[in-house]
């Protein structure tokens, strides 16, 4: 059985892989990657099934050294890798020997980079996933981010030639984050001006967002009758404005029910982008119906499926 | 307060629905819901995920590769015929000690002078009450709860916490609920639980679930430590009576 040794962990690097879903109704989230469209290419790029761990590394990442020959590949922020000091390509599988140390800096941009290994990391399944949720100190390694000297057990991997994505498939993670959203649950508690305001104005990312949600700073968005309502269920990407006027987007490591209004959510298939974006970056909201979400979601599993070579 | 004369079916994003049954919090509603999880989930209908209930709504997860929106929420009216309490699996009661009051329910003394009550009779009445949970959320394990008497009904506080132990017995307007992880706060702690509501390390991380009964058993401060030492070295099984019975 082989090692990933992790020699300098990062502020926030843990393990990812699609999640635990089926635990919500008792206040456990699906966690799981935040940006999943970079983490599964990571995956796919090295002929791991999608359901593979992986690491997550949050800004700045960890420097990792291997204890056999593998395939891996890096995706998502760019963290300009090095592999012994000598810079190698993201978005591209790679192969790596025993003592070869992998390193990744502070995010040049986006926010989050994926690392996979082929055969994938197998500490524990917990709820039938290996994604560790901090907060509930579940999953992953014993349930917390990775630290320097962890020792991460690794799966067999079979035989695969490692692969790329097409260049002009490589997200740049610049500019303004241009995010779908449907309106509702609660888009009846906010004003014609308030809602307007959601998808005219540009918001920006805070410093204080994490896994468990974004907050944003923008136009103040107008409430009718108060920003409580009788507590339910918080959809990922659920958009919720408190009594300041101010959007929180609910993600990955989100409290399963919440008592605030939610004018909106953001459609799944952007919420890897919300992911991708700095403090200080700019958010734009686009309105979009149900109909026009599911059509959108069926293209964006097309292009994501044809975008390895 | 209101309860729909049709229900509401509300987009939550390209991936979620929620069924919403009124806005008030009763049993009534709440007994709808959880009706209405109960079957969906028993159906196994092909495209739908998990599920969250709540007080009067019910989200709902769905995969729209497999099942439209329409069609989903033709599903859930059907269902939603059937949907009455009777349909629902029997109940579970469970028992909690509590130790009232001192370090562990240090709000227990504010609490009572805002009620106008001694702290004893406030610790009396809290503990008398049969507790429904209405269901699980927030943070992993947490019920909602409702069931105390009239007389203990009693504001928010003013100014939340930002940390509350886990294992809090508190109260905020007519619901108690127990906090399961470290978290802020702005209910009244009256007492503390030994048993854990969340423990990741456990096969199976919950200890409640909607739906569920609970009772508190008012216990002294000895006994909570003696408790915390059993759960601690993991020989401590809660009482449980109904489906899932245990006897200690």
């Amino acid at each position: 059985m082989s090692d990933l040794v992790v020699q300098d962990a990062g502020p926030l690097t843990t393990i990812q892989d699609l999640g635990r879903p089926g635990h919500l109704r008792v206040g456990i989230p699906a966690s799981g990657p935040m940006d999943r469209e970079a983490f599964l290419v990571a995956n796919r790029l090295i002929a791991n099934p999608d359901t593979a761990a992986g690491l997550e590394c949050t800004l700045i990442g960890p420097r990792l050294e291997f204890t056999d020959e593998r395939l891996i590949a890096i995706t998502g922020a760019d963290m300009a890798p090095t592999v012994n000091g000598a810079p190698v390509s993201a978005w591209q599988g790679l192969r790596v020997h025993a003592g070869d140390v992998l390193k990744l800096g502070p995010a040049r941009s986006g926010v989050r980079a994926y690392v996979a290994i082929a055969g994938g990391i197998e500490t524990p399944l917990v709820l039938g996933s290996r994604s560790t949720y901090v907060r509930g100190r579940l999953g992953g390694l014993e349930g917390r981010a990775l630290r320097k000297a962890d020792r991460l057990p690794l799966g067999p991997m079979g035989a695969a030639r490692p692969r790329r994505l097409h260049p002009d498939r490589v997200p740049t993670y610049g500019g303004e984050a241009d995010l779908a959203v449907v309106l509702g649950p609660q888009d009846d508690r906010f004003t014609p001006r308030g809602i307007a305001a959601l998808f005219d104005a540009a918001y920006e990312m805070l410093p204080q967002s994490d896994r468990m949600g974004a907050r944003l700073k923008g136009a103040l968005i107008e409430h009718i009758r108060g920003h409580d309502i009788i507590s339910d269920g918080v959809a990922l990407g659920g958009i919720q404005v408190i009594g300041d006027g101010q959007p929180i987007v609910l993600l990955a490591d989100r409290q399963s029910t919440g008592g605030y209004t939610k004018i909106g959510t953001i459609c799944s298939f952007h919420i890897g982008r919300i992911a991708q974006v700095k403090p200080g970056g700019r958010l734009h909201f686009r309105r979009v119906t149900v109909a026009e979400a599911h059509a959108m979601l069926r293209q964006s599993l097309r292009t994501l499926d044809a975008a390895i070579e | 307060m209101t309860i729909w004369s049709e229900p509401r079916f509300l987009p939550c994003g390209d991936r979620a629905l929620s069924v919403e049954l009124g806005d008030e919090i009763t049993r009534d509603i709440n007994a709808r819901i959880l009706a209405l999880e109960y079957l969906l989930q028993r159906k196994r209908v092909p495209g739908v995920g998990e599920t969250v209930p709540s007080y009067r709504a019910l989200l709902v997860y769905y995969d729209p590769l497999v099942v439209g929106h329409d069609e989903l929420t033709a599903t859930l009216r059907e269902l939603l015929t059937e949907a009455r309490p009777e349909v629902l699996p029997p109940v579970r009661t469970v028992e909690l000690p509590c130790c009232y009051g001192g370090e562990l329910g240090f709000e227990l003394e504010a609490a009572a002078a805002k009620l106008g009550l001694a702290p004893e009779e406030t610790a009396r009445l809290h503990a008398e009450a049969d507790y429904f949970v209405y269901f699980v959320g927030f943070t992993p394990g947490l019920p909602y709860m409702t069931g105390m008497p009239e007389r203990l009904t009693i504001p928010r506080l003013t100014n939340p916490r930002l940390k509350t132990p886990p294992g809090s017995v508190s109260i905020g307007g007519v619901q108690c609920c127990i906090y399961s992880v470290e978290s802020p706060g702005g209910f009244w702690v009256l007492g503390r639980t030994p048993v854990r509501l969340y423990d990741p390390t456990a096969a199976d991380p919950i200890l409640l679930r909607a739906g569920d009964h609970v009772r508190f058993r008012p216990i002294d401060r000895a006994e909570y430590d003696a408790i915390v030492a059993l759960v601690d070295a993991g020989r401590y099984v809660p009482r449980i009576a109904g489906p899932g019975a245990t006897t200690p």
